[in-house]
């Protein structure tokens, strides 16, 4: 069983609330970051553990977008396309992509390296146009940038460019 | 019942459309509307679900309020003035909401079961305009399949989310999920699988549109088409309301109206889907005579004359008691009284049992011997308004689920404690488990109840007295059982049933505290082993406490045939008359034999046991057998089948050629529930009509026709010109007991029975009853086996229901899965169960709410497993335990 | 260009600055807590914060202290404080500098917060996407709890106080206090009809305070220098203190600026954002976020506070302000925003469920020249017919953008319409395909 593997995780997830069933979002995360997606024995187990039915996990992990119901690229890029970041060329951003690895949105390419997707606005609008790649975020693109990302990734499988703690503008003193 | 406000301090008055009132603090706008006459309309809001304001339908104009508010979601205050139908704002707002709705609903009204019947068409005819501006494109949701009685056709659906809340908030069940997001939300069950769940026919009932609906009466009709007939349900004891719909005199569905009935408009998968039994192909249409080793269809004449001449003949050679006869809980009032007035008027014998033998006959004797009373003195609105409840062997979601729906309501709409002491474990499965609900729940096997009952007993008994002045006034009776509680140690009650005093004294406090008490009791211990005995133990409880005689505490237990305690009161248990008296009460025969104009019989009656061991001795040569199935529920264990081949003549009144029919010389088809009119009396004692929604099928009669027309063959006519002069006949005789009203009045416990009780009359059987069962020592393997009620079926009856079929078609044995893996047993294995009584083969399926230690068999699929159930009779109430079995299992080789 | 004094950023405008708390505390982080436990009681900070005027940052601006002050003294609790740092209100991200940059300071103000509304639980529901955000805070809520600011007896007061940080999963919705208080819950983020309020019925039914992160990260400059010195700050009395605006879209220098409220947005998109990017004159601008409605070059002048942004027809929001140049179609523009609100819609209710895929598709028409004559009157009409009818404020955000474009930039829309009904076959042809 999946969370039997962690189950001192599990133990304080649920020991920071008063209601088992405020523990469903961090335990969906967990099963989805083990597994790439929350598979339906890992729902059956959540339920059990928090004495819900299997439907109503279900219910949960579909209202919320980032949940996967099944197995994606290893590298989840994810464009934001909301007006703010429209304004300074995410449409590009997406075309850059897709010329670089010949799938449109929705797509994974055949290798299931690079899934692509376009999203809403990602919190990121000073620094746009960007892309949330997994856990990390890639602010600022441009058709190199893109390339350079997609080429760490490929090869090594992590990249220097994705962001650190957010500030812009930069005080004074730092680039 | 809530208790109305008294004080206009709780009144609030508001002004709807022009029209005033004072309604409760607390009522909401939309039924304020409703009891002025303004009907507000609405999708989403429903008064058994809490508001949910999502469909935006109910808008209303306040005054001084800016906006308009739904009246779903927004309670009274003084002095509101609400505008409806007189608000143009409200009427734009509502155009505005079918105009959304219909932009993506689909054009299915042609194709839809819903259309005659559809709240969005009544209202789209009351407010929208007739073309829609939405030129763009429908969101489509691909059709699937849901479920065998189930069908859903998301496009219709508008999202009013009362499914959900329904399965949820009244069901406890939680099998439907609103899945995605936004306009593309649609309900589903666990992902692609397919729905699994109570089946009780709730969301179809509550869909406002035709999202869901019911496969078993698809395409079959239009609204328009169906003629209406209200009938009670002839499956439990709850006896719900339902409204027969047919169309050219087929069966097409059965719903039951919001707000009707002892049901409230609820049902469970039997009411809603088990209609189909009526029209089975398998159906008696001819009287039948056995001619060698076949049965030969004839007409009703010859059929009659037959068993007029053969009962006249035994009664002649060997005596009227030779004959004896007995008679299901599943027939009318009616039926039942003509049957016990025929075989003790124009028979002459009092030898009449019925299916309440089975087990309510322990709830309704222990009642009558401690309160005086064979009805409940309670309700199920006192069980909706009790602060504490303790449920105990019912496991009422299989059996009473109606009665399970009111204990539901008050745990989780009015805060009710809830103690059970059941078979079950606290488990989320596809069907509601009361454990899950209970705050204190103490886990039993099967054999385990006798033990649990005593353990609260002396809980309660170590606390501080409640009734003071009874425990004074009648201290010899407190002192007796206080003395043989003290005599029963904790490590013992400890070892038989795994509870601990803590747990017993923990519940002891939260019984004691409660104000308004009520104990459900059920087959786990009316039919187990010792049930008399329990169920006067539960009786002793409520007692000591000083509870049995306050409003709105009691004992309620649940019937669990349809007319269980309607046999009882009409007579159908030989030694009780019509009325429940006392065969040996000389008064209550006197009047009962004025209004015959016929003696009663002057020897005693007996029991089904007892006629199966007379029978067997040779001294009981016919029995008449109406509607029971003896050969089919009796283990062989009990003797019955050499007893029946011993009958020199048997003949069976039936809807179906069961076990015990194929023996009869006679076969006489009666007609069911669905085809006459008549009464039935449900678990709490109330009184319900029951009317004819289909022709006879064939040949069959009602029963009470029948037995009609074999005393005129018996030269001593006891005729009827119809339903309503039996009907007549029965309140003469019981005046003040027969009021058929909408809501039942439960009886008072009377105090002169009560002080006998005390005094004198408990000391009959105390010793028995306050002492610990005799331990059986486990042996390897052992496993404990109970037979009992799923939820989708109702005896073997309702396995003619091809809709039920459908849900659940044979038998396995369920248990735990840990109990299931410490054996090496997967999931549909097959196992060989064996003891000393015989062996069968079984398949195995894994419920996570059986105890360990137990195995679950569907009493409905039972025919070769109940080879292995031992048979042993009550000593006070001759109630046959055959339910429970030690057995072994074995894994074989291969599934 | 004028300088103006920070209070949120200050101190990670100082190069090196890493958000330790060790760090934070040399800057004087954690006086304000001490402060209180020590010397005030939980009624006189609520009163403090009522007289600096704080309103809330997340983009409804209700009184802060006001609404502390709903919740109800005499309920047995427990109580609980939620920080909606669920930020995914399009061209607003500020709370993601704050806590990433200086999450001690939100942190304080959470637990001065607790103590003055007496919960003893606190909950920072962030959105799923910050997962670096999530990180920081998490290492910043062990930081403060080995150093005694947060758990049980903190600075030997006797009082509990815990944060615990919960991830949301990808959803707009959730930013709507009620929304967010059924997500922590742990089901769908469906908004809850108001009344109750949070503040009586809140999460699991008991009193809770929602509250934005810059509203938080406020808290201790208030108590460190007092309600009154804030009250003077910007554009008193309705509009006090600075705000951290976003600015975004087409302007040389996008990000978080820290200035007092009521300077013209003039100012703020010329001398602090540095003006346009190109040579292209500013065509609109969004004043807070995408359920703004757009305002035009004319309201340059309009002041960046509460009351004047709402008498020019807008809102101030959530302080996201987005420049868009000469050049942009407004259709375009409205289309984005509303795919935006066409995918977040919980589907809760049906004005907004049905009317925001309806809006988005007739939207899609005009703008892919496929509009007709009557559309406009159409979008006009279904607008009325969604704001003021939906269960919470996503009504309203969403018809912002149409309804302001059509106020303000008609034209376009009718030279599409236009375009699109010249090219229209004027009768039903079926295509000849045999030939």
């Amino acid at each position: 069983m999946l969370l039997a593997k962690f189950r001192d995780e599990v133990e304080d997830i649920l020991s920071r609330y008063p209601v088992k069933r405020s523990a469903l979002l961090p335990l969906l995360n967990l099963a989805q970051r083990e597994e790439g997606f929350v598979s339906e024995p890992a729902m059956r187990d959540i339920a059990k553990v928090l004495d819900l039915t299997p439907p109503q996990v279900f219910e949960t992990v579909t209202f919320y977008t980032m949940f996967n119901l099944k197995p994606i690229g290893r590298f989840h890029l994810q464009v934001c396309k909301s007006l703010m970041c429209a304004l300074v060329g995410s449409d590009d951003v997406v075309t850059w992509i897709s010329k670089k690895l010949n799938i449109t949105p929705g797509q994974t390419t055949s290798d299931k390296t690079f899934t692509l997707s376009v999203v809403e606005c990602l919190g990121s609008c000073g620094t746009g146009p960007m892309m949330q790649v997994n856990d990390d975020y890639y602010e600022q693109l441009t058709e190199e940038k893109v390339g350079r990302v997609l080429d760490d990734l490929a090869r090594d499988g992590t990249c220097p460019l994705k962001s650190g703690p957010y500030m812009y503008p930069l005080p004074l003193g730092k680039s | 019942m809530a208790a109305l406000p008294t004080t206009t301090k709780d009144l609030v008055t508001v002004t709807i459309d022009g029209k005033s009132t004072s309604v409760p603090k607390g009522t909401l706008v939309i039924e304020a509307a409703r009891q002025v006459g303004v009907m507000v309309p609405h999708f989403c809001y429903h008064p058994k679900l809490a508001p949910d304001a999502n469909c935006r339908m109910c808008l209303v104009e306040i005054e001084k309020m800016p906006r308009l508010q739904t009246s779903c979601s927004t309670p009274v205050a003084e002095g509101m003035v609400v505008k409806s139908s007189t608000s143009t704002q409200a009427a734009e707002a509502r155009k505005s909401v079918l105009d959304f709705i219909l932009a993506n609903h689909p054009l299915d009204c042609p194709v839809c079961d819903q259309g005659g019947r559809c709240d969005l068409q009544d209202f789209s005819h009351e407010y929208t305009a007739t073309t829609s501006r939405f030129k763009e494109l429908k969101r489509v949701f691909p059709k699937e399949y849901f479920s065998p009685l189930i069908e859903t056709q998301m496009n219709r659906c508008v999202q009013c989310l009362r499914c959900v809340r329904y399965c949820d908030q009244v069901m406890d069940v939680k099998a439907l999920a609103p899945v995605g997001r936004g306009t593309l939300t649609e309900i589903k069950g666990f992902g692609a699988h397919e729905l699994d769940c109570e089946f009780c026919g709730g969301c179809i009932q509550i869909c406002p549109v035709g999202a869901i609906t019911s496969r078993l009466s698809m395409y079959e009709f239009r609204p328009w088409m169906l003629k209406r007939t209200d009938s009670v349900c002839g499956y439990c004891g709850d006896g719900c309301q339902i409204t027969f719909q047919t169309k050219d005199n087929a069966l097409i569905e059965i719903n039951s109206t919001q707000g009707s009935g002892r049901n409230n408009g609820d049902l469970c998968a039997r009411g809603y889907f088990g209609y189909h039994v009526s029209e089975h192909s398998d159906r008696l249409t001819l009287p039948l005579i056995r001619k060698g080793d076949e049965f030969q269809a004839v007409q009703w004449e010859e059929a009659l004359e037959l068993v007029g001449q053969r009962l006249l003949d035994i009664k002649a050679k060997h005596g009227a008691d030779a004959i004896g006869g007995l008679i299901s809980g599943r027939c009318t009032n009616e039926d039942i009284y003509v049957f016990q007035k025929f075989m003790r008027g124009v028979v002459g014998t009092n030898r009449i049992d019925s299916s309440v033998r089975y087990g309510h006959l322990n709830a309704v004797h222990a009642m009558q011997r401690v309160q005086g009373t064979h009805r409940w003195a309670v309700s199920f609105d006192d069980i909706v308004s009790a602060d504490t409840l303790l449920l105990v062997g019912t496991n009422i979601t299989e059996t009473n689920p109606i009665a399970g729906l009111k204990v539901k309501e008050a745990v989780k709409r009015r805060d009710a404690k809830l103690i059970t002491i059941e078979a079950l474990e606290p488990a989320i499965g596809s069907i509601s488990n009361i454990a899950n609900l209970a705050q204190h729940h103490l886990g039993v096997k099967p054999t385990g109840y006798a033990t649990a009952i005593l353990g609260l007993l002396k809980a309660v008994m170590d606390q501080p007295v409640l009734d003071v002045e009874l425990q004074s006034r009648v201290s010899g009776y407190f002192n007796d059982i206080s003395a043989r509680l003290q005599a029963i140690s904790w490590e013992a009650i400890q070892a038989q049933t795994g509870l601990t005093s803590d747990m017993f004294t923990q519940v002891a406090q939260v019984f004691d505290q409660g104000k308004k008490v009520v104990i459900l009791v059920g087959p786990g211990v009316l039919r187990a082993s010792g049930g008399f005995g329990m169920t006067m133990n539960l009786l002793d409880l409520l007692l000591v406490t000083g509870k049995l005689t306050k409003p709105g505490c009691g004992l309620a237990p649940l019937a669990e045939e349809n007319n269980d305690q309607g046999a009882f009161e009409m007579g159908g248990t030989g030694a009780v008359l019509p009325g429940g008296a006392s065969l040996g009460d000389p008064e209550a025969r006197e009047r009962v034999s004025q209004a015959w104009g016929r003696p009663i019989p002057e020897t005693p009656g007996s029991s089904l046991p007892q006629m199966l061991e007379d029978a067997q001795q040779g001294t009981l040569k016919a029995m008449f057998v109406v509607g029971e199935n003896p050969l089919g529920s009796l283990p062989p264990s009990s003797g019955i089948h050499s007893a029946f081949e011993k009958l020199e003549f048997l003949v069976c009144q039936e809807l179906f050629l069961t076990e015990t029919a194929k023996q009869a010389h006679v076969v006489l088809p009666a007609c069911s529930y669905a085809e006459k009119d008549g009464t039935f009396t449900n678990t709490e004692g109330h009184i319900q009509s029951v009317r004819k929604a289909i022709d006879l099928v064939g040949e069959s009669r009602p029963d009470w026709e029948i037995f009609s027309a074999i005393s005129v063959m018996m030269n001593d006519p006891m005729e009827y010109g119809d339903v309503k002069e039996i009907g007549k006949e029965i309140r003469d005789l019981l005046p003040g007991t027969r009021t058929l009203g909408p809501a039942p009045l439960p009886a008072q416990p009377g105090s002169s029975a009560i002080a006998h009780y005390v005094t004198t009359d408990y000391q009959r059987d105390i010793g028995v009853r306050y002492q610990l069962p005799e331990q059986v020592t486990d042996t390897a393997g052992d496993i404990i086996l109970q037979v009992s009620q799923s939820l989708f079926h109702s005896g073997k009856f309702s396995r003619k229901a091809k809709g039920l079929l459908q849900v659940e078609a044979t038998g396995k044995l369920y248990m735990h899965p840990e109990e299931a893996a410490r054996r090496g047993i997967n999931d549909g294995d097959t196992v060989k169960v064996s003891n000393g009584l015989g062996e069968v083969m079984v398949p195995v399926g894994l419920r996570e709410r059986i105890p360990q230690g137990v195995a679950v068999f569907p009493e409905h699929f039972d025919e070769e497993i109940r080879r292995l159930l031992p048979y042993h009779v009550d000593p006070e109430t001759q109630v046959p335990y055959c339910k429970v079995a030690r057995v072994r299992l074995e894994k074989t080789v291969g599934a | 260009m004028a300088k103006y004094e920070t209070i949120l950023l200050t101190n990670m405008g100082q190069p090196g600055y890493t958000g330790s708390i060790k760090e934070y505390e040399q800057a004087g982080g954690y006086q304000a807590l001490r402060k209180v436990l020590k010397d005030m009681q939980p009624n006189q900070v609520i009163e403090e914060v009522k007289k600096s005027g704080l309103r809330g940052r997340g983009g409804a601006g209700f009184p802060t202290g006001v609404k502390w002050g709903f919740i109800p003294k005499d309920h047995p609790g427990p109580r609980y404080l939620c920080c909606n740092a669920d930020e995914s209100e399009p061209g607003t991200f500020k709370d993601r500098q704050l806590m990433e940059r200086d999450p001690h300071q939100m942190l304080e103000g959470m637990a001065i917060t607790c103590f003055a509304i007496g919960a003893e639980t606190a909950y920072v529901y962030i959105r799923g996407e910050f997962r670096l955000g999530a990180k920081i805070l998490e290492q910043a809520v062990q930081e403060a709890n080995a150093a005694g600011y947060l758990g049980q007896n903190v600075l030997g007061s006797g009082r509990t106080i815990k944060i615990f940080v919960h991830a949301g999963a990808g959803a707009y919705i959730c930013g709507e206090e009620t929304a967010l208080l059924e997500s922590l819950e742990g089901k769908r983020g469906m908004p809850r009809f108001k009344p109750p309020f949070p503040a009586t019925h809140g999460l699991y039914q008991k009193p809770t305070v929602v509250n934005n992160v810059e509203t938080m990260a406020n808290i201790p400059h208030i108590i460190n220098r007092g309600g009154e010195w804030f009250s003077k700050i910007g554009s008193p009395p309705k509009s006090c203190g600075t705000r951290v605006f976003c600015l975004s879209g087409h302007v040389k220098r996008p990000g978080n600026y820290e200035v007092p409220m009521g300077i013209p947005f003039r100012e703020f998109i010329y001398d602090v954002g540095g003006g346009m990017r190109s040579d292209k004159p500013l065509k609109a601008f969004i004043p807070g976020g995408a359920s703004a409605p757009f305002l035009t070059p004319d309201h340059l002048d309009v002041k960046m506070d509460f009351e004047a942004v709402a008498m020019a027809g807008s809102m101030l929001g959530s302080g996201g302000v987005t420049v868009m140049e000469e050049g942009t179609s407004m259709v375009w523009a409205a289309l984005r925003l509303m795919e935006f609100f066409y995918h977040e819609s919980c589907g809760k209710c049906t004005p907004c469920r049905e009317g925001s895929s309806w809006l988005a598709q007739t939207l899609q028409r005009i703008w892919n020249k496929q509009g007709r004559e009557g559309d406009l009157d159409l979008l006009d009409d279904l607008c009325r017919n969604i704001a003021g009818r939906t269960v919470c404020a996503f009504g309203e955000a969403e018809v912002g953008p149409i309804q302001s474009s059509l106020k303000y930039f008609r034209h376009e829309y009718e030279a599409l319409i236009r375009e699109a009904e010249a090219t229209r076959p004027r009768h039903k042809e079926i295509p000849v395909l045999s030939r």
